[in-house]
């Protein structure tokens, strides 16, 4: 028997770094989990370049398939190359928030459906 | 940190899932708790059939998927995460993958299978289609790690997907596989 389908229709590219939870450091995972956002993981800072590359194109190819059809897109945190890897694709950058607390995370995902 | 659990795509974004199939809204919650519940890094994998057969795409069982040009784009997203697992590897992290049973592509230990499929789809409801077996992008991603020797680290599967899953049996068995 097929389930009712949940899903949100919101997808954030994060910062890898702001999925795991680090003291002093905002937990993006958390907040969006309970704002009902998708995640879609950037590769973290301490990836050598060669190994970030193909992760940062897979991650704006996915993003893509998510534009397509509609899908609300943002951007959490910081990835150096992200823009460019977007362009390939044909994606200008999402609405962008570098937060530095998750409540003022969560305040601006709640804007951007508002 | 303990280690790294290398997770199949939908597990932190289940918009990525076949329609129907997404259970919650966004990041499937029990398995964040469990891994985060012992330290560890969450890396998250990408979605093999996100990217080919899109969206829109049907329910699909291995034969289905199971082509030369899929293999292909599996090998390319294998190659980049491989890179990513031999990273961690090469610095002594314990490394673990954690897949989606039932899936013709991230099955660990149970995929999906019917060799009669195909055509227009509709099939009897309830129609047998689980099996013992890797997805895809499993064996690719093993194959992957192989060829650059890497020891294919220890994983599993969420059977959220399953008739048969039982949140706390999961619970434990993740529990167990990042070992305690």
């Amino acid at each position: 028997m097929q389930h009712p389908d949940a899903r949100g229709f919101k997808v954030a590219l994060v910062q890898g770094e702001l999925l795991q939870p680090t003291e002093g450091r905002v937990d993006a995972l958390k907040v969006l989990a309970s704002e009902d956002w998708g995640a879609i993981q950037l590769p973290s800072a301490d990836y050598p370049d060669e190994v970030a590359a193909p992760l940062l194109e897979q991650a704006a190819e996915q993003a893509e398939e998510f534009h397509r059809h509609g899908y609300l897109l943002a951007v959490v945190g910081r990835r150096r190359g992200l823009d460019e890897a977007l362009a390939v694709y044909g994606l200008e950058r999402p609405p962008s928030i570098d937060p530095t607390s998750e409540v003022e995370l969560r305040e601006w995902l709640c804007d951007l459906i508002a | 940190m303990a280690g790294v659990a290398f997770v199949a795509h939908c597990l932190l974004n289940q918009n990525s899932k076949t329609h129907g199939g997404a259970r919650c809204p966004g990041v499937y919650s029990p398995l964040v708790e469990e891994v985060r519940a012992r330290g560890w890094r969450l890396e998250q994998m990408p979605c093999p059939e996100l990217a080919f057969t899109g969206l829109k795409r049907f329910w699909a069982v291995k034969e289905q998927l199971d082509t030369s040009g899929y293999r292909r784009h599996c090998r390319r997203l294998a190659q980049a995460v491989a890179g990513a697992v031999e990273v961690h590897v090469r610095r002594g992290d314990e490394v673990i993958v954690i897949g989606i049973e039932g899936s013709p592509s991230m099955g660990v230990h149970i995929t999906s299978s019917d060799p009669d499929r195909c055509g227009k789809p509709e099939w009897p409801e309830g129609s047998e289609e689980l099996s013992g077996g890797e997805g895809v992008f499993i064996e690719e991603l093993t194959a992957e790690l192989a060829a650059r020797g890497i020891e294919a680290p220890r994983a599993t599967g969420v059977c959220h997907q399953l008739p048969t899953h039982d949140e706390s049996d999961m619970r434990v068995r993740l529990a167990t596989l990042m070992g305690g």
